[in-house]
């Protein structure tokens, strides 16, 4: 139980963190001086400090929509898999569960978007719901076929399936289902070829856009929401896909999580520096080339058993 | 391990169909031969055939380095387009590669009862034939249909080096030569793409 307490509260802090790496990892490779790893936390007291600002065409939505799109994703953080050998972890949630919550928190934002009623909200909105709408279906059968592989359909019991003994011989398909979580890590969490964290230019942004008109309390809200969902990823990924490091002693297998999840980030940071933003017409392209791999990654399971 | 690279194998043949670019085809392709060229090497150390080691280093050197730096080479040389559209839209490949995929793994089932070992890999590498058959349908251009080619003879070095215990080493020395061969052809089709281009 204090390792399940302990692990949620690491994530918690991690998040913030991880991201702002990934930016000052980012301004490295291109030559920049880098930002400092705790800009997060800066940012987020800077916002806390700061007046909050409604928009008077807002009704009540807006309001408590923030809290909406935090708590599904916190809720999510007591679903994922264990990160030391013996931890208390939730075994019954399934790829369904986790794909919904997620969704459900997107839905929020989405209704933010649209409720102050501004161009760009609605732009943002839009944009979202065509992306989410076509990372779903990929993310479900995903984390299904790893699920089917590792002989339990709950995330957690997957998880530790996979870590003690590891499915050697779906190696194949293994791989495509880490190809497609890839890609979905990237959309989901508007990473650069889908959608760039970083500008305000119309034609571009997605996640921005929705966010636009907050202030203060509510976009601190929000920032902690996207660091969480990134971590939320990471951790779903690195326990998936990468599952080694949980047979050791508990300080030993905690660094190893975590060093993982900085391995994922610099994945991350590379992939956005050397690619280009694709435009959003061609968004569906690439989500088709990650749903084509987890309908592989299945049939091959099923057919080939390889 | 063996599971690992041959899914790399038809992860990287996948991608090459989606690639909208001349040069990054090329680097799937290399790619592609690279992990073609590692699991030789697993398969002859696992069954302890020399001549199989020599194969998977000559397909390294030939194949993924050789063969697409020439290529490169050549397409800067002669000012090839670099943008290849595939001619079939994306939306329908979602749906054609898998049932490609499905129908493939069906087709090879009543086979591989005959092959003793690795009896998986069989349907694996005639699925990646016929993907590297949509790779060349799906182009216009010279070049994207020649890396088709090239991946297509990949394939059937994957069936090879899979389905039988060690190919006689002639045989695939001889499929080496002939790949050198089709370069030279290949240099003198580009040569005709540049005089109509000009």
């Amino acid at each position: 139980m204090i390792f399940y307490i302990t692990t949620i509260i690491l994530l918690l802090l991690l998040a913030p963190i991880l991201l702002s790496f990934i930016k000052s990892l980012k301004m490295l490779l291109l030559f920049k001086r880098p930002a400092p790893l705790l800009q997060g936390y800066k940012n987020f007291a800077k916002l806390m400090q700061k007046e909050t600002i409604v928009s008077q065409e807002t009704s009540s939505i807006t309001t408590y929509a923030p809290f909406l799109v935090l708590s599904p994703l916190l809720v999510t953080m007591f679903f994922l898999p264990p990160i030391v050998h013996g931890a208390f972890y939730v075994s019954f949630v399934d790829a369904f569960t986790i794909t919904g919550l997620i969704s459900l928190s997107t839905f929020f934002l989405m209704l933010l978007g649209l409720d102050s009623a501004s161009a760009f909200g609605g732009i943002g909105s839009s944009r979202e719901a065509f992306i989410s709408a076509l990372v779903e279906p990929a993310m479900v059968l995903t984390v299904f076929s790893v699920s089917m592989m590792a002989g339990d359909l709950g995330i957690g019991q997957a998880g530790v399936n996979l870590a003690e003994h590891f499915p050697k011989e779906h190696m194949a398909s293994f791989l495509f289902a880490g190809i497609s979580f890839f890609i979905l890590l990237v959309a989901e969490n508007g990473r650069i070829p889908v959608d760039n964290p970083e500008t305000h230019l119309e034609l571009t942004m997605v996640h921005e856009a929705m966010i636009l008109d907050l202030s203060g309390v509510y976009l601190a809200i929000i920032e902690t929401a996207a660091s969480v969902k990134f971590v939320i990823f990471a951790s779903l990924f690195v326990s998936l896909f990468i599952p080694v490091g949980l047979e050791y002693s508990a300080p030993i297998a905690i660094l190893i999580f975590i060093a993982k999840l900085f391995g994922v980030a610099i994945a991350v940071a590379i992939l956005e520096v050397n690619t280009a933003k694709l435009r959003l017409f061609k968004v569906p392209n690439l989500l088709g080339i990650s749903i084509v791999f987890a309908f592989l990654s299945l049939i091959t399971f099923y057919v080939l058993g390889a | 391990m063996v599971d690992f690279f041959i899914g790399l194998f038809l992860a990287s043949l996948i991608t090459a169909l989606f690639t909208t670019r001349l040069y990054r085809l090329l680097v799937w392709y290399s790619f592609n031969s690279l992990t073609l060229g590692v699991l030789a090497l697993l398969i002859g150390i696992k069954i302890d055939d020399n001549a199989m080691l020599i194969t998977g280093i000559a397909t390294i050197v030939i194949k993924a380095i050789a063969i697409p730096y020439f290529l490169k080479s050549f397409s800067q040389k002669f000012h090839f387009i670099r943008q290849i559209q595939p001619n079939i839209k994306i939306q329908y490949a979602i749906i054609l590669i898998p049932a490609i995929l499905v129908f493939t793994f069906y087709l090879a089932k009543p086979i591989t009862h005959m092959i003793a070992n690795n009896s998986n890999y069989v349907a694996i590498s005639i699925s990646s034939l016929f993907l590297s058959l949509l790779l060349m349908m799906e182009h216009k251009n010279v070049a994207p249909k020649i890396t088709g080619f090239l991946s297509m003879e990949n394939s059937l070095f994957l069936l090879g080096i899979t389905a039988t215990n060690g190919m006689p080493m002639l045989v695939e020395l001889g499929i080496f030569f002939d790949l050198l061969m089709a370069i030279v052809v290949i240099n003198l089709l580009f040569r005709r793409e540049e005089m109509k281009n000009a």
